[in-house]
């Protein structure tokens, strides 16, 4: 339990570095993919909705920090997609890549519609916004996100570690 | 109180959420002051430890960008520093020139060089004065340290040098200190050599210049000196090896000595009196 734990905070911690250092670098036209989602998204795989709930929380909490004006948004998103994807936990069903690809791209849907919506609602500016972020901004995020994601998928397709797997 | 507990620990995962999904909207309602109070308590407590270690690898991307950036810096003012360093080598070259200029009697022509013979051994070069300087072939180039070579071809505004290097290129010279007379050649553009007869005084350190007796550079002008004397092979001669004051393939600003080819006049004078015959 506590080694899981820790092998969990280490991944999440190599997921920060390599956010705030290499992603910057690789970045397309402006675009860069959400590392910190795709684990979090793994992990309510691995290990369900208490987890996910709890370690969306506290990481959007962390990520609102560095903008006090969206304390909370962040939180409130990453809360729910995490509760979202752990609906689908590996102990209670078993899918398969495009599927898990699609559920990536659903949680990044509703985290970012979240976000857009309390932003729009705070804001008072027009409800069509959400749309056009999601197309705009959200959108090109998650399949840059996607190519990330595929490299644990992958490995775990053909070098399966999860015990719901083999 | 135990049917609570039970559950709770039941639908702990929905708790969760309405716990976690509450905070957030509390959070996201509140006045910015309250917003800006959470994020401090937030910030020094809960999340300090979290905070440092952010802190710390936010310092290091910063500190890879500074590299970067200091690097790139450093690249500048190496590239300014040897800009300068050249500048004052050119400096001490021009001082040095100017110098020469002044001493000389001859009327000179500074000129720089603008091109180079591509060849391995530099054997000629290209110079920025021409006709409209009123230059002319095999008039004498010099350096301020001795002689470099002569002009060969006139264009209106460059002229073409021939260097010493090239083995076609010879010129009479003579020992200064004891007037022996010589021609000083090359093979291979690297190595100068000039040949003496065995019992004239030619020794190793003496200095060459220029005998005038070649048509082209006037008699005095410095050329080398003697590195290394060898015996040949026939017993009646011995070979110095000559080190050029000038190092032709060196020179960046050199001086064509404005003097017509003294042959020049001798032809016209010989065939004058063939003309009268």
């Amino acid at each position: 339990m506590i080694g899981s734990i820790l092998r969990w905070a280490a991944l999440f911690l190599a997921c920060f570095v390599l956010q705030t250092t290499v992603v910057p670098v690789v970045s397309v036209f402006g675009i860069k993919p959400d590392l910190l989602m795709v684990l979090l998204f793994f992990l309510a795989l691995r290990t369900g909705q208490m987890g996910a709930v709890w370690v969306g929380f506290f990481l959007g909490l962390a990520q609102d920090l560095y903008t006090p004006s969206t304390l909370g948004q962040n939180a409130l998103a990453k809360t729910v997609a995490g509760f979202f994807a752990g609906f689908f936990n590996e102990r209670v069903m078993r899918t398969d890549l495009v599927f898990q690809l699609v559920l990536l791209v659903i949680m990044f849907v509703i985290h970012d519609a979240l976000f857009y919506f309390v932003q729009v609602t705070k804001g008072g500016h027009e409800g069509g916004i959400v749309l056009q972020e999601l197309v705009r901004a959200t959108l090109p995020r998650t399949l840059y996100s996607i190519v990330f994601a595929l490299v644990p998928c992958l490995k775990e397709r053909f070098f399966p570690t999860s015990p719901y797997r083999r | 109180m135990h049917w609570l507990l039970e559950l709770l620990v039941r639908y702990r995962v929905y708790v969760s959420l309405c716990l976690t999904f509450f905070t957030s909207v509390w959070m996201i309602t509140s006045s910015p002051e309250l917003q800006a109070k959470t994020v401090r308590v937030l910030t020094l407590s809960l999340f300090y430890p979290f905070q440092i270690t952010s802190d710390q690898i936010l310092l290091i991307r910063d500190i890879f960008s500074e590299n970067r950036r200091l690097k790139s810096k450093l690249v500048q003012l190496s590239t300014g520093v040897a800009q300068f360093r050249e500048q004052a080598a050119e400096n001490d070259r021009l001082r040095a020139m100017i110098g020469f200029a002044q001493e000389s009697t001859y009327e000179l022509i500074p000129v720089r060089v603008l091109a180079r013979d591509p060849s391995l051994n530099f054997k000629s070069i290209v110079v920025t004065a021409g006709r409209n300087r009123d230059v002319l072939p095999f008039m004498p180039v010099v350096s301020e340290r001795g002689v470099a070579g002569k002009v060969v071809q006139v264009m209106p505004h460059l002229s073409l040098v021939q260097l010493l290097t090239d083995p076609l290129n010879r010129i009479s010279v003579m020992v200064q200190r004891s007037r022996v007379m010589s021609i000083l050649e090359t093979e291979n553009g690297k190595e100068f050599f000039a040949h003496f007869r065995t019992y004239e005084d030619a020794v190793v350190d003496d200095t060459l210049v220029t005998s005038g007796l070649g048509g082209i550079f006037p008699k005095g002008f410095l050329v080398g000196r003697i590195a290394k004397i060898v015996d040949e092979r026939d017993p009646l001669f011995k070979r110095a090896f000559i080190t050029l004051f000038a190092e032709p393939s060196r020179q960046e600003e050199l001086f064509i000595v404005k003097l017509s080819p003294q042959w020049a006049a001798f032809k016209q004078e010989a065939d004058s009196l063939l003309e009268t015959k």
